[in-house]
């Protein structure tokens, strides 16, 4: 199992907003066990998809001098009991960001219809990082290449 | 990866379960979680949580009810858990849709969550006797052993 949660990054504005996408199909590993007799998506999953795209945005807008990890969420609300076989819109905004630490929140939408939501996201920052590295990361992650 | 996240449950009581998740090294979520850093994910440390709220519905209903997670009021992640870490995860219940969890490894914190959901019959997504034999496993009781 690879442990990402979108597929593609369609809009990134730096210290504001983000864009991506997520497919989820049968062939996810999660079913394995989620469950037998019915595929359901995971809440948590939403939840891993839009940390992962808004701590993108927050890289990014550092210029990948520094990670992000969620330590916070609050305000959740998921779908409890969706089937793959769809494609969901995710939106990720920061509300404030600075050397230490950011707070924002995210969406997910199905053909306009929110699925997933948290109010409140926050993460702590990590300094100690290689930024070529994270750079080739992003690239691989969201075919947007901000080598220069 | 086979999405189960409790791998043994310790106590059942009116209220509480306590359940144990062992991280291993060669957990498929690691390679990505991160390339040179394994940390077992934030989000399947809850999922861990919500699961043993299922096992703990399970067996309040006489194995005919499972948990789904629909809200989290607040869930903070303190630090991280590791390969060879065993986590020591307990939750109390508030009411039939409601409960609060607590993640430990080596009796330091590393999760607290509180969140609700859904109860539905465990017939539409598992088979209730399999459900039943999964859940005396994970408690070691004497018919199984």
């Amino acid at each position: 199992m690879r442990f990402l949660y979108y597929d593609k990054i369609d809009i990134i504005n730096k210290g504001k907003d983000i864009i991506g996408v997520k497919t989820f199909s049968l062939s996810e590993e999660f079913f394995r066990g989620h469950f037998t007799k019915k595929p359901l998506i995971p809440g948590v999953i939403y939840i891993e998809a839009m940390a992962q795209l808004l701590g993108w945005l927050i890289i990014y807008t550092h210029n990948f001098n520094l990670s992000s990890i969620m330590t916070l969420i609050d305000g959740v609300r998921v779908c409890p009991d969706l089937r793959p076989g769809i494609k969901a819109t995710i939106h990720g905004e920061i509300i404030n960001t600075n050397k230490r630490d950011s707070l924002g929140r995210a969406w997910m939408t199905v053909d306009g219809d929110e699925i997933a939501r948290i109010n409140r996201i926050i993460y702590s920052h990590f300094h100690n990082v290689d930024s070529d590295m994270l750079k080739r990361w992003f690239h691989y992650y969201s075919g947007i290449d901000v080598r220069q | 990866m086979r999405y189960l996240l409790i791998d043994r449950i310790k106590e059942i009581k009116d209220n509480t379960i306590v359940g144990v998740k062992n991280v291993a090294m060669s957990e498929d979520f690691l390679e990505f979680h991160f390339p040179d850093r394994p940390v077992m994910p934030g989000v399947l440390l809850l999922e861990a949580l919500v699961q043993l709220a299922g096992w703990f519905t399970l067996k309040k209903t006489d194995f005919t009810k499972w948990f789904l997670l629909q809200d989290i009021t607040l869930c903070k992640f303190y630090s991280f858990a590791l390969p060879g870490d065993q986590i020591t995860l307990t939750v109390e219940n508030i009411n039939d849709t409601s409960f609060k969890g607590i993640g430990e490894v080596d009796g330091k914190k590393k999760v607290v969550a509180e969140f609700s959901g859904i109860v539905i019959d465990v017939e539409e997504v598992e088979d209730r006797e399999q459900q039943k034999r999964r859940f005396e496993t994970l408690i070691r009781q004497e018919s199984w052993k």
